[in-house]
């Protein structure tokens, strides 16, 4: 009686390929049709409303007086305070960069998974 | 260099690319068309059918991908629970039950001398033998795998492949002697 590895090559060796024969064409023809919607819409939705937001707040602020403010008292702060605001700014944004990659990109959501 | 299966499935997924998805199809169709004739007794027709609803649920539910399995693990798992919906309305429509439908494909009432070749010897072992043999020995699944793509247990998995292999070898070696 044959053994167990020969019969497993032998099954796989036995095992055909199937010629495509218009089949793929076929599940893409029935595929719902590919949404139109253009590319850079949202994008130029959301930037017109952060214009949008950008001049209100601009107005309604006396001018944009609040930035020229905002400056000044930065200017006050002590260097190392200045570098830990940055920092953590900076740390923030990283992290949800990350976490938005994780959870968009399958295959960094294979690192992720790597038990070092 | 050629594109992984889940650079394809982000293809689809973020800019709903039917040619990534084709190549999907075009990679994966001869293995899953493979099953699903071993699933359906060769039935070619069926098989297809089958294997085209495969495909499109596989495209309307891409987003469930999560990666955590091989992506044609996946589609084992679409392809199988398509034959299993198909095999219970067949069921309910004609009233088999399921020791029917084992019998249907027992080596004891099949004459083996009219079977030849392994592929025959294979159609002839009950369905869940013979699906935990063809993903597992053909495929390259781990029993693993093929637990998580039949829904059963993984020791049902590692009997069911170890009779079907028993009984692959006795329907051989009884051929070899007639």
């Amino acid at each position: 009686m044959i053994d167990d590895e020969t019969l497993d090559r032998q099954l796989r060796d036995a095992a055909p390929y199937i010629d495509d024969n218009g089949f793929t064409a076929r599940v893409m023809a029935q595929l719902p049709a590919r949404q139109r919607e253009p590319k850079y819409l949202r994008a130029a939705i959301l930037l017109g409303l952060t214009i949008l937001g950008s001049a209100i707040a601009y107005f309604v602020s006396g001018r944009g007086r609040f930035v020229a403010n905002g400056v000044v008292e930065l200017s006050n702060f002590p260097l190392w305070l200045l570098f830990v605001f940055f920092f953590g700014c900076g740390l923030v944004v990283g992290a949800f960069a990350v976490i938005f990659a994780i959870r968009r990109t399958p295959e960094v959501r294979d690192l992720a998974r790597f038990r070092f | 260099m050629p594109l992984s299966d889940a650079e394809f499935v982000a293809r689809v997924l973020v800019d709903d690319d039917h040619h990534a998805f084709a190549e999907l199809v075009r990679n994966h169709q001869s293995t899953v068309r493979g099953l699903l004739r071993q699933l359906t007794g060769s039935d070619v027709a069926l098989a297809d059918d089958l294997a085209q609803e495969t495909f499109l649920r596989a495209y309307k539910n891409l987003r469930s991908f999560r990666g955590e399995a091989r992506f044609s693990t996946w589609l084992y798992r679409i392809a199988y629970n398509c034959f299993r919906e198909h095999a219970r309305k067949r069921r309910e429509l004609v009233g088999i039950d399921e020791e029917q439908l084992a019998r249907e494909h027992d080596p004891q009432i099949v004459d083996p001398a009219l079977r030849q070749d392994l592929m025959h010897a294979l159609s002839l072992l009950p369905v869940h033998e013979r699906t935990a043999i063809v993903l597992c020995c053909q495929n390259g699944l781990s029993h693993d795998e093929a637990a998580r793509v039949l829904d059963i247990p993984l020791g049902t998995v590692k009997t069911n492949v170890l009779r079907g292999r028993e009984k692959l070898k006795r329907t051989l070696a009884a051929w070899a002697e007639g």
